[in-house]
């Protein structure tokens, strides 16, 4: 049982893990997905994949959104459970 | 168009030609072997996949999506020679095997000077454009 639990938490932490940090900053800046997406010039949809953990975006537009919500990269994408 | 639709619609671009390429080399296939059709009636179709291909190879090297680390005399000889055993094999293929040409070994051999030439011109404009690529690189890294 514990095993499968393992794998369950690991498949979770490959493959569905959302990107909660960057919800959050979104959130306490009191920014709507739509204007986080505007400030940075992408789509929502584009917001929306990062913070889902679907879509990883590339160094550039990791920056923009750390300048925008006032982080940095380590507070917005680097993942401890990764290391 | 931000930069998630650019990757989306590159690398659909990208499935969507190499179908094309493929479809095309199908249907040449099909025309040739199936339909029996003569070369000059599928010409176009030859002739558009020679100049995509040559385009293509061309530009993966200019652009450097093909690394090159260092020329080679030994590997270009080796390329240049591989490219001249296929090249043969296809042309006796096609007119002995496929084609109804015969050719005697004379005839083969005047064919194979023709093929050496035309894989020489096109290994040396590779090799150009890789140097080039390559310069062009080191010079925007430099900038």
């Amino acid at each position: 049982m514990q095993f499968i639990y393992c794998i369950l938490e690991y498949l979770y932490y490959i493959y569905i893990v959302e990107n909660i940090k960057l919800k959050v900053a979104r959130v306490e800046k009191s920014l709507s997905q739509q204007e986080l997406a505007d400030l940075c010039e992408v789509t929502r949809q584009t917001i929306g994949l990062i913070e889902k953990g679907k879509y990883n975006p590339t160094l550039n537009l990791c920056i923009k959104i750390a300048s925008v919500l006032d982080k940095t990269l380590n507070d917005l994408f680097w993942d401890e459970n990764k290391k | 168009m931000d930069e998630r639709n650019k990757q989306i619609a590159l690398r659909i671009i990208a499935i969507m030609y190499f179908l094309t390429i493929f479809a095309m080399q199908g249907i040449a296939i099909y025309r040739q072997f199936v339909l029996g059709q003569e070369l000059s009636e599928f010409e176009d179709i030859a002739i558009l996949m020679t100049i995509n291909s040559l385009f293509l190879i061309s530009a993966l090297l200019y652009f450097g999506a093909i690394p090159v680390r260092k020329l080679k005399i030994k590997t270009i000889i080796l390329g240049y020679l591989l490219f001249v055993v296929l090249g043969s094999l296809f042309t006796y293929a096609k007119y002995n095997i496929f084609g109804s040409a015969d050719l005697s070994f004379k005839q083969l051999f005047d064919k194979l000077i023709i093929v050496c030439v035309i894989l020489g011109i096109m290994m040396a404009f590779w090799i150009l454009l890789s140097i080039l690529g390559k310069r062009r690189t080191e010079k925007e890294i430099g900038d």
